[in-house]
């Protein structure tokens, strides 16, 4: 059927791209397919490593589910609000003050003297992740 | 509505937004962290500094592809980068077989190999489990666990570790042989299966039995 002679030992070289059903993405693919149908040794080994894997997936998924402890996930949700609030206030505040003084002195020497005071304050506000 | 509202009401969205869809996987990256560094307090820091980097970043992340598989990626590359300096780390060979042909070439397993290392996984306690896990090398380790607790396929693992799609297949291939090499030896140790031929009547004597 096929040009390439497959071994056996070749089979089992692959056998993690047939477990994980991607045979396709190597190029002795089809010479490797019709060794299994024609190898009962293989076949035998492969259904082996499929039980196999199917266990070892059991296990690891029924030990790897631990929890995370509570306070974690109030910590979590503190720092995330903590950060929003740090994100919220971008702005650029511009200050303005200026004084103006102004002194007369009258004919008898009399000296009048006022000062008005300016202030304004500026807040511009940045998004800086929406551009 | 002032300028201020906006951006106020912006970034609440978002926390609302990455709270809803990203907290969920809280316990899940917990075990995942728990498994990458080895010790509780090193995951509960891992988990945190994932999250806070994934929030920082949340703008970046495109609405509808893959968030649990986003935040593996910034959970392993955060661990990478930042928790495994300083800790020594057994080393796997630089001779990585990167084309398709992951393995040495192997012969058939014996009739009573498949049995012992069935029994073994059978029988073993997770405590042992977590050890074998343990001791494979970081890099098997991260891809195994991606692979066979989380459940993603080949190339979303590149993706995640940042490795091409070969180097991951190798490194499950590798991984999973070590850790089931690991597994059988400890049941030999313990006493869990035997190496003797009543091995393989003991496994036909089970598959009749109910589960």
């Amino acid at each position: 059927m096929s040009f390439i002679e497959i071994q056996c030992g070749d089979v089992l070289a692959s056998v993690v791209f047939i477990i994980e059903g991607e045979l396709q993405e190597i190029p002795q693919a089809d010479a490797i397919q019709s060794h299994i149908v024609t190898c009962a040794a293989c076949s035998a080994e492969i259904e082996h490593e499929r039980l196999m894997q199917q266990m070892l997936q059991d296990v690891l998924k029924r030990t790897c589910d631990e929890q995370a402890p509570e306070d974690l996930h109030q910590s979590i949700h503190q720092q995330l609000r903590a950060q929003m609030a740090g994100a919220g206030a971008t702005e650029v505040v511009t200050q303005f003050s200026m004084t103006e003084i102004s002194i007369e002195i009258d004919e008898f020497g009399n000296v009048e003297h006022r000062e008005i005071q300016i202030e304004q304050t500026h807040i511009q506000h940045f998004i800086d992740d929406e551009d | 509505m002032t300028s201020k509202d906006l951006v106020l009401e912006s970034a609440a969205d978002r926390t609302i937004r990455f709270e809803r869809d990203a907290l969920v996987f809280t316990n899940q990256l917990y075990a995942a962290a728990l498994r990458y560094t080895k010790n509780p307090e090193d995951a509960r820091d891992l988990v945190q500094d994932t999250y806070l980097k994934a929030f920082a970043s949340f703008h970046q992340f495109e609405e509808g592809t893959n968030l649990r598989a986003w935040l593996y990626r910034v959970l392993t590359t955060t661990f990478i980068n930042t928790y495994r300096k300083g800790q020594r780390q057994p080393q796997i060979a630089n001779n990585e077989l990167e084309d398709w042909q992951v393995a040495q070439a192997q012969s058939h397993t014996s009739d009573q190999g498949k049995s012992a290392e069935q029994e073994a996984l059978e029988n073993l306690p997770d405590s042992d489990i977590k050890r074998a896990l343990h001791e494979i090398p970081e890099e098997f380790r991260i891809v195994v666990y991606l692979a066979d607790v989380e459940g993603f396929s080949y190339k979303e693992i590149a993706e995640i570790v940042g490795a091409p799609a070969g180097t991951v297949m190798s490194r499950l291939h590798r991984g999973r042989k070590q850790l089931r090499e690991k597994l059988s030896s400890y049941a030999k140790e313990l006493g869990y299966t035997t190496d003797s031929p009543a091995a393989k009547s003991s496994q036909s004597k089970k598959k009749g039995g109910a589960e």
